[in-house]
């Protein structure tokens, strides 16, 4: 009888020279086609040319090529940007090409990579062994790595941004004078004080892509580029959102984004906190009490702007109030003002400012309240009689008119 | 008087020397008791019977049971897997932490740095993916060619526990690696395992009795997915789950033996012979077995190293075929760990629900049916179909059309009847549904037990009993009426985890194709 | 008794036993190449490719802040720095009886756990100690700082010359 088994023996043979293959190839793809053994390949040859002295020989001596990973259990990360960034503390090679350049700046001088890995500042995916893996960028990774003009938003996890020299933390302090400047508080709360139309951002910088709308937005996905659109254009991005385009200059939306990167509650251990981070954290505790026109200008200078005119808010559908103009600041009881500040206007955009809601102090308020009204302004008493009293003659229909456009918004319809 | 001399004895020395040289061939010869391939059918035997991992096996095979066409090798192929993850799930226990704060890291560690890891990992997660779909394909194979009758009808309800111990491990291996992926999956898994509350507080008996709760608590350890159902399910999966199913394995594999081995149509052993003109009956026929542990031969001549006709000795065909389909399961597995890689997603965040949030794809068809309702589609309907799967060799108890597929006259029309309206069934049950909703959405207020009652999955049940009932009566089989039910559920569960792989996107609505999935 | 045929003598003739062919010697080496070279694979995965834990390598500062006769105390990594006119050298700060960090006394280096002493260049004088207080690698990094490599040990006396 013919071989019963003989289509099962070529069969064998075939799929056992199939697994070698695959074998083989798995092989070669993990140890001879690896990025980072070409790339450590290519710096050892560089570290080869540059052995001018005996450190240089050393230094070319004692490198191995392999991989190479900075474990700091503190800050929880085990980065691996040093398998193929070798030169980051090289300072022979300022002139080679990205991976092998030494690092810009200064700043591994305080912060040595050894004690502080590289993605506590840089974000991105420390664990990968490739770049476009270690890049995170569209992703499954919560923070892609940041761009490089982004990085010092990662400056505040340990740092007072006050006591930094402004020039290395340039675009973080132009991004808070911004933030105070366009009245950002009139809507959004930092650090327990300001408005409650918009979200908290007090950890906006630790949301990742999947907590923001991403519907209106071209790719890349990434919380900054979504950030930088939003200010460009904010109901574009938000759909039916009532923030107002804050009409910003490209700088200045680069500005605002590494703002609010910054803004992240990040878990670092108190050796890593520099000691003015403490006194800060103390500092918001007890805020020291803004004058009045800085109140007005970071809290209420969105919605009322200048307060001299009243105004038709197109998003708020509603009319505005001219809370500095003159016929408020000649007839409005302070008590009056000062209710409708501390406890805000249901039923209107107006939020409440009080301590509790809108982080305002009783003294800031009260500051508020002279420079809304300063005491010159008001009118002592009316009129001792009526009798003296002209009554004018006008067209009512105009004046209800009138009215209805500019004091019913206060003062109820005509 | 010999004039040979008798040797001098050697001394001791050089008796020692003697056995050192020899040391190779008699340590071959201790362990190896042939010591060389099998140059008789009777060394044939003998490798195979005096063999710690071969005499599971019989002696002689019967040609049948090597034909590729008729098992299509789904037995070996579901071991094979097995074998495959038992192997690549210890090499990754040594890297693997099963704590909610390193176990993310370890897997990352595992793809990006451990040698070999990325591939072992890859291997593990098809072979895993592989190893579910073989043995439901196995599962229908042994139904279709009815070798759960007589008297296999154990080793059938073995299978069934095989085929829960493989969803299980597969389902507790989907939460280790502690994604987004694995973390929501599990919630609902769990959730599904709570969905008894949806009757017991139906019916307003939850204080007293509340089986999903106990269930939930077990599984979770906790009231919610964190360490200590990471850790629960760690455990299960590298251990309990695996000694159970060696077990049994071990179990099935000895009853395929105790049985008979594989089964094949009944009639004579092979030919008869002929013997003085007339054609006599060589050995007696044994049914449905390939051979007996013991075979009484009839004739007027003892033949020695001879054996039914048609059967052939195992050693080495059954092996060579074994291994070949040994070595199938493993190049598909490597063919697909080295093109692609296991999925990952982020680190598990209970604050971003996944959404979808879908089930492994051997759950999503249930995951349907539990979009309907909880308890119906993650308990009861899975529960009916099991013990009515169990059920059959008992409820089928007439023999004939074993051994080959659609053995028993009439059996294929009736498998493609019932392929059609199970097809129809379901297609209609979700397109009715996608387009007009259930009772939820016209009676809002509607109590839940008439959900649980009249539910998308229920009736989908009962049309598929009806039809079967309905082949039962016109057929009067049996065997007719288990195929058309079978069938029907086959394609319903093949169509409905279709359904929901490609067309349910985010908050579970229809979509034709993943690309309209609106960005959040 | 009649005459067999042959097809009925074939039955009775044992089957003759296949040779070994080719074919088969060929399926068996390659299934069991495909076997080793898995093997072999799967014994390379528990060797670490990278060592966990950080790697205990400490930068110490520029040799210029460590004048000639000087010692300093690194505290986070419990080692001190000295510096003679021969060179740089570092002495760990753990007692190798049990682990104890070791204070530094008038004339060397005093454990408080069980009393072992040691004297300033570490040898061991008395006490429970087995042995003296080890001697770690020194480097140059290539920014030009002193590197200590805490997990080195080198022979007593070895300066690093700078």
């Amino acid at each position: 009888m013919k071989d019963p088994s003989l289509k099962y023996r070529w069969l064998l043979l075939g799929t056992s020279l199939l697994t070698i293959g695959y074998l083989v190839a798995a092989a070669v793809r993990e140890n001879f086609l690896a990025e980072w053994y070409h790339i450590q390949k290519d710096y050892q040859r560089i570290l080869q040319a540059r052995a001018t002295d005996e450190r240089g020989r050393a230094i070319a001596r004692d490198f191995r090529v392999e991989l190479k990973q900075v474990s700091v259990p503190a800050l929880k990360t085990v980065d691996r940007c040093v398998s193929c960034h070798n030169g980051i503390d090289d300072p022979r090679m300022t002139d080679v090409a990205l991976p092998h350049a030494v690092h810009p700046g200064d700043i591994l001088k305080n912060h040595p990579a050894d004690r502080f890995g590289c993605t506590v500042c840089h974000q991105g995916q420390g664990p990968a062994a490739t770049f476009r893996d270690a890049k995170g960028e569209d992703a499954f990774w919560d923070y892609p790595l940041l761009d490089r003009n982004l990085v010092e938003s990662s400056c505040l996890a340990c740092h007072d941004v006050e006591k930094l020299p402004p020039a290395e933390v340039a675009l973080v302090v132009e991004g808070r004078k911004l933030y105070e400047e366009k009245s950002c508080g009139s809507c959004h709360k930092l650090g327990g004080r300001g408005g409650s139309l918009g979200p908290s951002l007090d950890n906006e910088g630790a949301k990742t892509k999947h907590q923001l709308i991403l519907t209106n937005l071209s790719p890349p996905h990434t919380t900054w580029s979504w950030h930088q659109a939003h200010f460009r254009d904010p109901a574009g991005i938000v759909p039916a959102s009532q923030m107002k385009n804050p009409a910003l200059s490209e700088p200045q939306v680069l500005a605002l984004t590494v703002y609010m990167l910054a803004q992240r509650q990040r878990d670092v251990p108190e050796s890593y906190l520099s000691p003015d981070k403490l006194e800060e954290k103390v500092r918001r505790l007890h805020p020291v009490p803004l004058s009045g026109e800085q109140v007005y200008h970071q809290f209420c200078l969105a919605c009322h702007g200048e307060g001299t005119y009243g105004r038709w808010d197109k998003t708020f559908k509603r009319f505005v109030p001219a809370i500095r103009g003159i016929s408020l600041q000649a007839t409005a009881d302070r008590v009056y003002l000062e209710t409708q500040i501390k406890l805000g206007r249901p039923g209107t955009q107006m939020p409440a400012w009080g301590r509790q809601a809108g982080g305002l102090l009783p003294e800031e308020i009260n500051a508020v309240l002279d420079y809304i009204q300063p005491a010159a302004s008001r009118i002592a008493a009316g009129p001792a009689s009526l009798a003296s009293v002209v009554v004018p003659r006008g067209d009512s229909i105009r004046g209800g008119a009138l009215f209805t456009s500019y004091c019913s918004s206060c003062h109820g319809p005509a | 008087m010999s004039t040979a001399t008798t040797p001098v004895p050697p001394s001791a020395i050089q008796e020692f020397l003697h056995n050192l040289r020899r040391l190779p061939h008699t340590v071959k010869d201790a362990w190896f008791r042939l010591g060389h391939t099998p140059e008789s059918e009777r060394e044939e035997s003998q490798a195979t019977f005096h063999n710690l991992f071969l005499h599971i096996h019989s002696v002689r095979v019967h040609m049948r049971s090597l034909a590729p066409t008729f098992t299509l090798g789904l037995g070996i192929i579901s071991a094979a897997s097995f074998v495959i993850l038992c192997i690549t799930g210890v090499l990754l226990m040594v890297y693997y932490k099963p704590s909610t704060t390193l176990a993310y890291d370890s897997i990352k560690d595992l793809h990006f740095v451990v040698f070999t890891g990325r591939f072992m990992r890859n291997i593990h997660r098809w072979s895993a993916h592989v190893m579910v779909a073989a043995v439901f394909l196995h599962m229908a194979r042994v139904f279709y060619t009815g070798s759960y009758k007589k008297p296999r009808e154990f080793n059938w309800l073995v299978g069934l526990g095989l085929l829960v111990m493989t969803l299980a491990l597969s389902f507790t291996g989907y939460l280790l690696p502690y994604d987004q992926l694995a973390y929501w999956a599990i919630t609902i898994g769990s959730n599904i395992a709570n969905s008894p509350r949806e009757l017991t507080d139906a019916l307003g008996i939850t204080k007293w009795f509340d089986p999903g709760g106990f269930q939930r608590r077990l599984l979770l350890g906790a009231n919610f997915v964190g360490e200590d159902a990471l850790i629960r399910f760690y455990v299960l999966h590298v251990f309990i789950l695996p000694a159970a199913l060696i077990t049994l394995l071990g179990v099935h594999f000895w009853r395929i033996r105790k049985d008979g081995g594989l089964a094949r149509p009944e009639g004579p052993m092979g030919g008869v012979a002929e013997w003085g003109g007339e054609m006599k009956r060589v050995f007696e026929p044994l049914g449905t077995k390939t051979y007996g542990l013991m075979a009484l031969v009839k004739g007027r001549r003892a033949t020695v190293n001879r054996g039914p006709e048609d059967t052939v000795m195992s050693w080495p065909h059954l092996f060579w075929a074994e291994l070949a389909v040994f070595m199938v399961t493993v190049v598909l597995t490597l063919i697909l760990a080295f093109h692609f890689d296991a999925p990952l997603k982020e680190l598990a965040n209970p604050a971003v629900p996944e959404n979808p949030a879908k089930a492994p794809w051997y759950f999503l068809g249930l995951q349907e049916l539990v979009s309907y309702s909880a308890f119906v589609g993650g308990l009861m309907i899975p529960a009916i179909a099991w013990i009515g799967l169990a059920l059959i060799p008992f409820l089928d108890q007439r023999t004939g059309g074993e051994g080959t597929w659609f053995g028993s006259p009439g059996e294929r029309p009736v498998a493609l009847e019932s392929l059609f309206v199970g097809l129809a069934a379901v297609v209609g049950m979700l397109a009715f549904t996608v387009n007009y909703g259930w009772l939820r959405n016209w009676y809002p207020h509607i109590h839940q037990l008439w959900i649980i009652a009249i539910n998308p999955g229920s009736i989908l049940v009962l049309l598929y009993m009806i039809w079967s009932l309905w082949v039962l009566r016109r057929s009067n089989s049996i065997r007719h009426a288990a195929v058309a039910l079978f069938t029907c559920f086959l394609v319903g569960f093949t169509v409905l985890t279709y359904f929901a792989t490609v067309h349910r996107g985010p908050n579970w609505l229809f979509y034709w194709w993943p690309s309209q999935w609106p960005v959040h | 008794m009649p005459e067999l045929n042959e097809k009925q003598k074939s039955r009775l003739e044992p089957a003759a036993i296949r040779r070994r062919s080719f074919l088969s010697v060929a399926a068996l080496t390659s299934f069991f190449s495909a076997a080793g070279m898995a093997l072999a694979g799967a014994l390379r995965l528990p060797g670490p490719a990278v060592l966990p834990g950080p790697v205990r390598r400490f930068k110490v500062g520029h040799p210029e802040e460590f004048a000639v006769g000087s010692e300093t105390r690194v505290e986070e990594a419990n080692f001190t720095v000295f510096r003679d006119v021969q060179g740089v050298y570092a002495i760990s700060s753990v007692c190798t009886h049990l682990g104890c960090t070791v204070a530094r006394s008038a004339d060397g280096f005093a454990c408080p756990c069980h009393g072992s002493r040691f004297a300033k260049n570490g040898e061991v004088v008395r006490g429970p100690a087995p042995r003296s207080l080890p001697w770690l690698e020194v480097g140059r990094a290539a920014d030009g700082q002193l590197v200590v490599y805490a997990d080195n040990e080198v022979p007593e006396g070895t300066r690093f010359r700078v």
